[in-house]
Order: C-alpha cells, then sequence, then structure tokens
C-alpha cells in the first residue's frame, strides 16, 4: 500500500498516519484514525473550519519539523491528506537534505 | 442610518448564512436611506466636492436621528453608565455617533475615486516607533482596533505610506434597522462598494480567513482587526460594562504565530485624521486556547475599552450593539 501511495505521487503512508493522528489530536476530535480513508477530504471528515486550519498547521509543523511557505497555506491543500502527504515529504525530505548526513 | 459593516456579529464559517429571515419587514426607512446612498449619493459622489457631500450628510441628520431612534434611546443609559456621564451628555453622544458613521459612510464614496489618496489629509502620526519596532520582530502585526468611524480612511492612508494591512471584516454583519430588501440587495451591494475602496480585505466567511491572515503575518506583514469583527468561538466576557460574546479567532492567530499586537487609534475624518500607535501589548504566552485567552483577552478588550471611552463618538456601534 504505502509503494502505491507513494507511485501516485502522494507521499507514504506512515507521513499519511501521523497527519491523521495530528489532525484528530490537534482539533480534539472523538474519532478514529481509521474513520479517515486515504482519500478522504479533512474537511469533510470532521469540520475544518478556517481558525481550526491554522490550529492544524501549527500542529503539522511541530510534528514534522518544518515550516509550510506562506503561498502553501491554503485550505485546498489542508483539506486534501493526499496532497498535503505529498508536501509535508517534500519538505521533510529538502529538510533533511539540507542538514546533510549526521 | 445603521451601519451594515458593523460586525458585532460575525459568524463562524460554518453558520454563514446570507438567507434573510422571514421576521424581517420587507423594506424600512433603513433600506430608503441606504438605497439613496448606493445609487444617487454614490453617483453625485464621483463629482460633487467634499464639502458638498458632507453637507449633504448634516441635512440628512435629522432622518438619520429619526431612523435610529429606538437603538439611540437603547444606547443612551448605556453610553451613560461605560463613559460615567449624565444621561444629557450621552445623548449628545449617540447622536454624534450616528452624524460621525454617517458621515464616515460618506468618505467611503470619496475613497472609490481614483484620486480618493490624495483626498486623504492626516493631521497626525503619533507612535509610528511602536509600529516599526513592533515590525521589527519578523513575525507580523495584528493591528487592533475598536470599531471606530476613521479606520478605514487610516488604513487607506498607511497603505499609501507604504504600510498595507489586510483589513479582517465581516461579510454579512448584523444591522438591525434593515428590512428583507436591504439584506437581499443593498448589503451586498455595499459590500462590493467596500471591496473597492479597500480591496486588501479578507472577510471572516472565507474559509481561507485565518491561512490569508497568517500568510500575511508570516511574510511579516500588518493585518487589521477591529475587535467586533473576529470568528471563530466566543467567549463571554464584559465590555463597556454589558456582557459581550466575543469571536477569539484571531486571538488564536495571535497565540499560534507570536505576532505582535499594536493598539490603533483612528480619529476623524478623510479632510482631516489623526492615526495613533499604542505600545505593542505585552503577551502571556500559553500552551492551550484557554489558558491563553484567560491571560490575554481582558488585555486586548481593555485597550479598545479604554480607546471607546476617551472618543465615545467616534465609535460606530453604541446604536446597532
Amino acid at each position: 500500500m504505502e509503494q502505491l501511495v507513494k507511485d501516485a505521487g502522494s507521499g507514504s503512508r506512515d507521513t499519511m498516519d501521523r497527519i491523521r493522528r495530528v489532525f484528530i489530536d490537534s482539533l480534539q476530535l472523538n474519532l478514529r484514525e481509521e474513520d479517515f480513508s486515504y482519500e478522504a477530504k479533512l474537511d469533510e471528515a470532521a469540520g475544518l473550519d478556517s481558525v481550526a486550519a491554522i490550529e492544524f498547521v501549527t500542529a503539522i509543523e511541530k510534528e514534522f519539523g518544518i515550516t509550510f511557505e506562506p503561498e502553501k497555506l491554503t485550505i485546498e491543500l489542508m483539506r486534501d491528506l493526499k496532497e498535503l502527504t505529498a508536501y509535508v515529504d517534500q519538505r521533510t525530505t529538502r529538510r533533511s537534505a539540507s542538514e546533510g548526513p549526521a | 442610518m445603521g451601519t451594515p459593516e458593523a460586525s458585532r456579529a460575525a459568524l463562524p464559517v460554518s453558520n454563514t448564512n446570507s438567507t434573510p429571515p422571514v421576521t424581517l419587514p420587507l423594506v424600512t426607512l433603513n433600506d430608503l436611506l441606504w438605497l439613496l446612498y448606493l445609487y444617487p449619493i454614490r453617483l453625485l459622489a464621483r463629482v460633487l466636492p467634499r464639502w458638498s457631500l458632507y453637507a449633504i450628510g448634516k441635512l440628512s441628520d435629522p432622518i438619520i436621528e429619526f431612523d435610529a431612534r429606538r437603538s439611540k434611546a437603547r444606547a443612551i443609559p448605556w453610553i451613560a453608565q461605560a463613559c460615567r456621564t449624565t444621561p444629557a451628555h450621552a445623548r449628545r453622544i449617540a447622536g454624534q455617533s450616528l452624524s460621525n458613521t454617517m458621515l464616515r459612510t460618506l468618505d467611503g464614496l470619496l475613497l472609490l475615486r481614483p484620486s480618493g489618496d490624495k483626498m486623504l489629509r492626516c493631521t497626525g502620526l503619533d507612535g509610528i516607533q511602536h509600529l516599526e519596532s513592533a515590525i521589527a520582530r519578523g513575525k507580523g502585526v495584528i493591528l487592533l482596533a475598536g470599531h471606530l468611524c476613521a479606520n478605514r480612511i487610516a488604513l487607506r492612508y498607511l497603505a499609501t505610506k507604504g504600510h498595507p494591512a489586510l483589513f479582517v471584516r465581516n461579510q454579512w454583519p448584523e444591522n438591525k434597522a434593515e428590512g428583507r430588501f436591504g439584506r437581499r440587495f443593498l448589503q451586498p451591494r455595499n459590500a462590493q462598494l467596500l471591496v473597492r475602496a479597500n480591496p486588501d480585505h479578507v472577510t471572516i466567511q472565507d474559509p481561507d480567513c485565518s491561512l490569508r491572515i497568517m500568510r500575511r503575518l508570516r511574510t511579516g506583514g500588518l493585518v487589521a482587526l477591529q475587535i467586533d469583527a473576529g470568528g471563530g468561538t466566543p467567549i463571554e466576557q464584559p465590555f463597556l460594562g454589558v456582557p459581550w460574546r466575543v469571536r477569539c479567532g484571531i486571538f488564536e492567530i495571535v497565540r499560534l504565530t507570536d505576532c505582535a499586537v499594536v493598539p490603533m487609534l483612528c480619529l476623524g475624518s478623510s479632510s482631516g485624521f489623526r492615526i495613533r500607535f499604542d505600545p505593542m501589548l505585552e503577551i502571556d504566552g500559553a500552551p492551550s486556547r484557554e489558558t491563553f485567552l484567560s491571560a490575554n483577552l481582558p488585555r486586548f478588550l481593555a485597550v479598545v475599552e479604554r480607546h471607546i471611552i476617551e472618543n465615545p463618538e467616534e465609535w460606530r456601534l453604541w446604536n446597532n450593539w
């Protein structure tokens, strides 16, 4: 499954799982990760209003140690689990590359 | 005239509903005044000099007073209590607030002119060092203000001086004096004009609202917020001596972005206005929303209350609360 997701250009399953968990925790939702399919639009699965979106953004940044580029701060990206996963993977990869080997 | 842009009843995104309630009358006097404003007066404002536009405004004062007589009667004891003044003085404040609201609404028409920026005459800009030191932190600045009459012209002026601010507003504010016609046709038209007068804005109904604010702050920019214009979850707090359900979304953004908050006071009219920036507010950082708000919200409200009590005739909402 992980490979399939990667092949679709949508990031890794591990990242998706972590994002789902962050979504639930940061918004204090009474849901389980399994309640979201990988195709889910997060705002359809559980309300993602304007203010909750930034709570979610900052929680993702903290979880993955990344910073969203300002132009990427859009509700379209935040609601699309696959797109978001791909973006987070891209940012974490870039961060790792810039940090170099340990 | 009521204030369609008065945004006390800011709605959370999920509850946005522009459908007119059936209990409203079809047309009210307030609707007719807005109809005059949005069409013949707006067209005249393209060519009339400012003084004659203000003269029209002054002439319409008695009609505005008549239209707002009930809300004014309710406001007088409140003003007397909040400003610790006599009922007679409170009555004058309520009347002056109505008049100022109407004149600044006419200023809005001047801002629609291509030469609108040149008509803005700033007579004083105090505390700019407070704004500059807040900008220097690099995390963006929220300009916190009460819903005062001169805010919009002041923001236009600041933009011309290299300090553009994203203006947060409510697209569907409550105007208790309007009818179904006003809500259905006139308020959307007025909203369009407000956007033309100040394109650098975001409405709290925009699903991207908070993220757009965050974007502006992260690039070190300014966001202008009238304290009654926030979306998000309400918390009841005392404000000007009455309980008020403050929408706290914007303060969540302050917590999460660590931006600076600078109180801004704008007074006057397009023919002569002053802007004052107060020192950046000290903010107690807190990990949770609840502790952050309990530590800081009274501070945010207190500074706006002080601005209003010092300049009660400039506050637009006494008569539309």
